[in-house]
């Protein structure tokens, strides 16, 4: 069963502390058991300027295990918990489409020690979304989620970098231009438009880079 | 063996008994009162059994029971607790690192032990809560509710969690499996053990309590290299094994079961464990494989290896070393080949002999295959016979013969004395198939060994099976029954010198042959 209590008190917490850390968690329904968790793109990696949402499940309890609960709170008064969200660790996986050795590129899947085996209840929503956000910036390609940007990484490291970077422009980005405008300006600018769009692919999504790129074939 | 030699055997041993030295095993440690009839069997049995399996062989095994493993941990616990001065809950974390060997945890903890400490997870204990005021509030690192001091326990390290938290991670870690044993304090920085003492006053239920020590029993046993469990069904016996020079594997555990140290598998003298992992092997694969070479491919007819036909004429040429050429329709040879399609009874007679020979390995395989199920399913039913008899029939025979049921350990004998022999009979055609056709003399010898033992053998049980029988359905006692008991005591003796004989000289490689090709009567 998931300990509701401290989950609101997580969210209080966090959210005292966006400002500083950047990262937000905020409940998907009202019964706290699926939220939405945002991290920034760690600056000065290919992630950089992206804004990232992590789907958060908390596990709750097995159905086995109902009747030793209540059994449990006949022996011991007021123990309301087993099994659960904390003391085991939260489901995350990545919303936003992510290039990245330990993230699934398909379904977002995560590959991290502290979502698995190595989770504490000491641990929290906020601690575990850092650790991803620290992920994000030291890729294990020798632990790999998803072996074709594993494979990427370690024989084309420059290639790798350019994708993650559009990924980021194309998939992680609200606010800045879409790659679609950026598509639609360079085009007007009288480039064809599958020259445009493998520019922008190969320099990661910057349309100056790209523009550079088209000027100088 | 005689009550009083039991009794005193039973005051000398200490928590096992061996077969080498001949002690008894304490079979029936809650039923001592009076004297019991079962337990008696089982030691007459396993000593007879011990005796036997091991004679010759300077190899020897304990069976140890869950009660002999635990007052080992306890031993040991005892000892590094003393010699380090260190608690017991600690010294328990140490043998635990140091694969429960007291020499390592010795040595290591006196080569290392600032090293040791760290790596298990012991710190200086303080008291963290000791300058707090009692009407303080401090924070549980899980639930993040405030608790006076006194509901928070820190492993040592200080981190505070309260009882309930503790309760849960816990029970989690202790569902998740054995990995419990090495558990450390919640905050992920901290590596501070947290130990039986802790799990003892803050597990919420007796359940991982009872849980925790049985991986803590069972991790002796893994992490023993010299102690394996009875692969047995239910059984939890395990069995240590000392090095020696001998070449048996085989253990018989009191629970009936009798399966190789070596290869887990079912216990397989005289054949080794390769011959028996090849044979398990082959008849995993061997029903489908055959059916798919009869139903596809015929076999050269100069060298029988069985060839595919998927593409080309019918002009074949088999595979260099052999090179054959010849018709794939009517096997012949290619170099005076004309046509062979008109029906002709000679030709047919011809590829019928062909199929014949190609057949033949597929049943001399079938052969072997047929008799060693058929013995071992014959094995199964008579150790069935002989749980019947432990359980009803001896109780019954002894109200009708008016015997005392102690003075009819000689049918437990025999039945016990059955079931080896059919598991030896068994293997013993997996010996055969393997045996080299070549090898004439030795298939003699073998052929003949085999012979007097099954003789043998199936005499004894048939005395066990139906003169038994008359006993049990008669009315009162039988004047016979003297005779009957003499009978059955001599068929017992003959049928396992008849395969002490086989299976030693098998064990042998039938090295004998030569000079004494007639041995193997007598008695």
């Amino acid at each position: 069963m998931i300990d509701f209590s401290r989950v609101q008190k997580e969210l209080q917490e966090c959210t005292r502390d966006t400002e500083a850390s950047g990262i937000k968690v905020s409940p998907k329904s009202d019964n706290l058991a699926r939220l939405i968790g945002t991290i920034p793109g760690p600056i000065g990696t290919p992630y950089e300027g992206g804004t990232f949402q992590i789907d958060i499940s908390l596990p709750g309890m097995k159905n086995e295990d109902v009747g030793m609960v209540i059994n449990l709170c006949g022996v011991i008064g007021g123990f309301l918990f087993a099994d659960g969200y904390p003391f085991e660790p939260p489901k995350m996986q990545f919303a936003t489409k992510v290039w990245h050795p330990n993230i699934s590129s398909q379904s977002g899947a995560i590959c991290l020690d502290i979502l698995k085996d190595q989770w504490s209840p000491a641990l929290t929503l906020k601690t575990a979304l850092l650790s991803v956000q620290a992920l994000l910036s030291a890729p294990q390609p020798d632990d790999p989620q998803d072996a074709v940007v594993a494979q990427q990484y370690i024989r084309d490291y420059q290639t790798f970098i350019g994708t993650a970077r559009y990924w980021t422009e194309t998939f992680a980005k609200t606010s800045s231009l879409g790659v679609e405008e950026k598509v639609q300006k360079l085009v007007e600018m009288g480039f064809a438009e599958a020259r445009v769009r493998s520019a922008l692919e190969a320099v990661g999504g910057d349309e100056n880079l790209a523009l550079e790129k088209l000027c100088s074939v | 063996m005689e009550e009083t030699d039991f009794d005193s055997d039973r005051a000398a041993e200490d928590y096992y008994y061996s077969s080498a030295d001949d002690a008894t095993r304490d079979g029936a440690v809650s039923e001592d009162a009076d004297w019991n009839f079962d337990s008696m069997e089982e030691e007459d049995l396993l000593d007879s059994e011990h005796a036997e399996s091991h004679k010759g062989s300077d190899r020897s095994y304990r069976i140890l029971k869950k009660e002999d493993v635990r007052q080992r941990q306890e031993d040991a616990i005892a000892e590094v607790s003393t010699v380090l001065s260190v608690p017991r809950p600690a010294a328990t974390i140490l043998l635990h690192r140091f694969n429960w060997s007291v020499s390592q945890v010795h040595e290591g903890w006196f080569a290392d032990e600032d090293g040791v400490r760290k790596s298990v997870g012991f710190l200086d204990h303080t008291r963290p809560f000791s300058d707090i005021d009692a009407s303080d509030r401090i924070t549980c690192g899980i639930c993040l509710d405030p608790y006076p001091p006194a509901e928070i326990f820190p492993a040592g390290c200080g981190h505070p969690f309260c009882r309930e938290c503790w309760g849960g991670y816990i029970r989690t870690s202790i569902n998740d499996g054995p990995g419990c044993l090495t558990l450390r304090c919640p905050e992920p920085s901290c590596r501070a053990a947290v130990d039986r003492d802790m799990i003892d006053k803050l597990a919420p239920s007796e359940d991982e309590k009872k849980k925790y020590s049985e991986y803590l029993l069972r991790s002796y046993i893994d992490e023993n290299k010299k102690i394996k469990w009875c692969p047995g069904p239910d059984c939890e016996c395990a069995a240590e094994f000392d090095a020696g020079g001998g070449d048996s594997w085989d253990v018989s555990c009191p629970c009936y079961y009798s399966f190789c140290w070596n290869c887990l598998e079912d216990a397989h003298r005289p054949v080794d464990c390769q011959t028996v992992a090849n044979w398990i092997s082959k008849n995993k694969d061997q029903s489908e494989t055959q059916l798919w070479i009869l139903a596809r491919t015929k076999p050269c007819p100069k060298c029988q290896r069985p060839i595919e036909k998927n593409m080309g004429c019918m002009h074949m040429t088999c595979n260099p070393s052999c090179g054959h050429e010849f018709c794939w329709t009517c096997l012949g040879d290619w170099n005076n080949h004309n046509s062979c399609n008109g029906y002709n009874g000679t030709d047919a007679m011809e590829v019928d002999k062909h199929r014949k020979k190609a057949n033949k390995y597929v049943a001399k395989y079938a052969h072997y295959y047929e008799r060693w199920a058929a013995n071992d399913l014959l094995r199964q039913l008579a150790l069935a016979t002989l749980h019947r008899m432990q359980t009803e029939q001896l109780t019954r025979l002894s109200s009708v013969q008016g015997k005392a049921e102690n003075d009819l350990w000689f049918i437990t004998e025999a039945w016990a004395q059955i079931v080896d022999c059919r598991r030896a009979l068994k293997w013993t055609y997996v010996y055969g198939y393997y045996l080299s056709e070549n090898e004439g003399a030795k298939r003699r010898l073998f052929e003949f060994l085999k012979g007097e033992a099954e003789t043998g053998l199936e005499r004894l049980q048939e005395c066990a099976d139906k003169e038994l029988q008359q006993f049990l359905d008669d009315d009162g006692p039988s004047k016979y029954f003297e005779e009957f008991n003499a009978k059955l005591k001599g068929l017992t003796a003959v049928t396992r010198t008849y395969f002490e004989k086989l299976i030693k000289a098998l064990e042998n490689g039938l090295s004998e042959v030569q000079t004494t090709g007639t041995s193997g009567e007598e008695d």
